[in-house]
């Protein structure tokens, strides 16, 4: 049977179909958000059962994930995207002990133990530490996101960037640029800002193995700037911004199992 | 006799604010003054001795604060700037009737806010001692106590007897008594009420005989077996919710948001240790002592807040009130900007994880609905959590 995890993201929607015999993969989907987000969901599921010559109705189970959860009217249930994201990485490296992902608008780390999530901390109103706040900086120095990672690596020495708020962070930037300082140490500025403010959401607890998720994951660079601020190594997982669309999948193959085995 | 149905009881408390309306506006037509208070620090019993009204004040709404931002700074505690709103609009009718707001140095916002509160408003100050259990402390605190009945009695000449006193006490310690037997009905595997309904059950306005009639009725009616609608024990068909401690700062009428959000996700608040909760109502006035003004200031010094150095009381509490109420997990609210409350979490946190074993949450935020999303998030996370660690059969320590 298909179980199948719709992660809807604040900057994208992701899919994964997962077959409950062997929890193998079936079908993966990405698309960019769209104010219409149930209209988006329709289709990418199409288009991904499509990949695996399926349709949506060989769909036995879905669950839904992400900060747009409760618009996806075909999920039959609906679990935080902390919990999707660590069965997710689990699945793929079952040693984790932590798990840190950087997405649009929220930057989390997830601590775990044998049996799972034991603690998590989320970032608040603020999406400094974003990336949000990293697409702002590519657009304001003109680059796009790989090339904004691809330049910080020729920093010798990144700016200081202390705002704590993204649109404050922003005007900082502005007045950088105006007062001469090369575009490589404002992205790196930028990186280092970043990290620092996910290592104080980690605090003190982190323990290795450390894995890093999220679209920020794929930015060239992000992961050494944090693995400097954080002082562990960092795996990154393949596809990093899929691990929690898969882990919902992974849970939806689990409720499968649990129903048919009966109260 | 049968009692009305719980329902009938939580919807004239849903009205509460209408009814403190009329019940206030009766009084000063009776010639009876209005005391505005904005501190569970402030004690009623003096007031309601003088022959006054003790009202809270305490700003819960969010239309309030732009007005206030005018004056105070808007990187300041939500409930602060919204009482100081109310107080630039004339928009709250308590704090138009009140003869005179008594005040208190409690946190630094609140002390500087009366400042300029003062300037148009007959408002009185009483001063906190605050390092906690201290002798020298309760002495000065009792002294702050008898300034405060000094000045009730010159301001509206009368005097305050010690048998008003008393008589005082004991209205209030029925209250306080009616309160704790509906909070501890919370310690139950099933609840009778959800936290909500309990929190909603908290008048603006103490000593009103009418109430607390409702609250003995309401008690007898769920002691006896009666639930409120939407209560655990009136959805025993629904798996059994994850019990929720929740402490910090008051959820003042209007600000009942995060405990809201908690309880759409699947949880029930048994316990909140805070000042719109069990926090004032845990210990009550000895209503014999030879000297109540004393045994007043004995038991308001007590009061674990966050402002007092150090604040022991409010941990030794958290325990007492875990073992009672064995809730899964604690989630600690903290205003944007209440410092007190913000670097006191970390001990709160502490004894949570490492001494109860119980997972726990902050939550930082102010009256805005912008983060309720996210919020919702973290919070379902946390339940999530708790029953995936249950089934496992593993603890959080």
């Amino acid at each position: 049977m298909i179980g199948c995890g719709i992660d809807a993201g604040s900057r994208a929607m992701k899919i994964v179909l997962m077959d409950s015999e062997g929890d193998r993969l079936v079908a993966a989907g990405y698309a960019d958000q769209i104010p219409d987000q149930a209209r988006l969901a329709r289709e990418l599921l199409e288009e991904t059962a499509a990949k695996a010559s399926l349709t949506p109705r060989d769909i036995s189970r879905i669950v839904g994930t992400g900060y747009g959860r409760p618009l996806i009217s075909r999920a039959d249930t609906t679990v935080t995207e902390i919990t999707c994201q660590a069965r997710g990485v689990r699945s793929l490296l079952p040693e984790v002990r932590s798990i840190v992902d950087i997405g649009g608008q929220d930057s989390k780390v997830i601590f775990l133990d044998v049996l799972g999530v034991r603690d998590f901390a989320m970032n608040d109103r603020c999406a400094a530490g974003t990336g949000q706040y990293m697409e702002m900086t590519a657009r304001r120095l003109n680059v796009s996101l790989p090339e904004l990672g691809h330049i910080a690596s020729f920093s010798l020495r990144p700016a200081v960037i202390s705002s704590m708020c993204a649109v404050f962070a922003e005007t900082e930037i502005v007045s950088l640029l105006a007062s001469g300082t090369d575009t490589e140490d404002i992205a790196a500025g930028v990186f280092r800002s970043i990290a620092a403010r996910v290592a104080a959401l980690a605090g003190s607890k982190l323990e290795p193995p450390v894995v890093f998720t999220g679209g920020a994951a794929l930015i060239p660079g992000m992961d050494k700037f944090l693995s400097e601020a954080l002082g562990r190594e960092l795996t990154i997982v393949p596809d990093p911004r899929m691990s929690a669309a898969r882990g919902a999948a992974l849970i939806a193959c689990d409720e499968m199992r649990s129903c048919a085995a009966g109260p | 006799m049968s009692e009305p149905p719980p329902e009938d009881i939580l919807a004239r408390f849903a009205g509460m604010v209408d009814q403190c309306y009329d019940y206030a506006e009766a009084a000063k037509s009776q010639g009876r003054p209005v005391v505005g208070i904005t501190c569970e620090y402030t004690p009623r019993e003096i007031i309601l001795a003088a022959g006054a009204v003790p009202v809270c004040l305490c700003g819960g709404a969010l239309e309030t604060i732009p007005d206030a931002e005018r004056t105070l700074p808007a990187n300041l505690c939500p409930l602060i700037k919204s009482t100081f709103g109310y107080h630039v609009q004339k928009s709250n009718p308590f704090l138009e009737w009140a003869d005179l707001v008594v005040a208190e140095t409690t946190c630094d916002g609140k002390k500087k806010m009366y400042e300029i509160m003062a300037e148009s408003r007959p408002l009185y100050v009483l001063e906190l001692p605050q390092k906690a259990d201290r002798s020298e402390g309760l002495e000065r605190w009792t002294e702050e106590v008898r300034a405060l009945a000094a000045a009730l009695e010159a301001r509206f000449g009368v005097r305050i007897t010690d048998e008003a006193l008393r008589q005082a006490v004991r209205l209030m310690n029925r209250e306080r008594g009616l309160r704790r037997r509906l909070a501890d009905l919370m310690a139950l595997d099933r609840p009778p009420l959800t936290g909500r309904q309990l929190l909603d059950l908290k008048s603006l306005i103490s000593g009103q005989e009418a109430d607390l009639e409702r609250y003995e009725s309401l008690v007898r009616a769920l002691e006896g077996g009666a639930s409120s609608p939407g209560s655990p024990r009136d959805r025993a068909d629904k798996p059994a919710p994850v019990r929720v401690l929740l402490t910090g700062v008051p959820t003042v009428h209007g600000a009942e948001r995060v405990l809201d959000l908690v309880e759409a996700a699947g949880a029930v608040v048994v316990a909140q240790e805070n000042c719109t909760g069990l926090k004032p109502i845990l210990e009550d006035v000895d209503a014999e002592a030879a000297d109540p003004l004393r045994a007043i200031a004995e038991k308001y010094y007590h009061l674990p807040c966050s402002v007092l150095t150090v604040n022991d009381r409010r941990l030794t509490s958290l325990a007492d009130l875990a073992k009672k109420f064995r809730p899964q997990a604690v989630i600690d609210l903290v205003w944007h900007a209440c410092l007190t409350y913000d670097v006191e979490s970390f001990r709160v946190r502490r004894l949570a994880e490492d001494e109860l074993g119980l997972p726990y949450l902050k939550i930082e935020t102010d009256y805005a609905p912008s983060d309720s999303a996210r919020l919702a998030v973290r919070i379902e996370a946390l339940f999530e959590t708790v029953r995936s660690r249950k089934k496992a059969g593993g603890s959080f320590r």
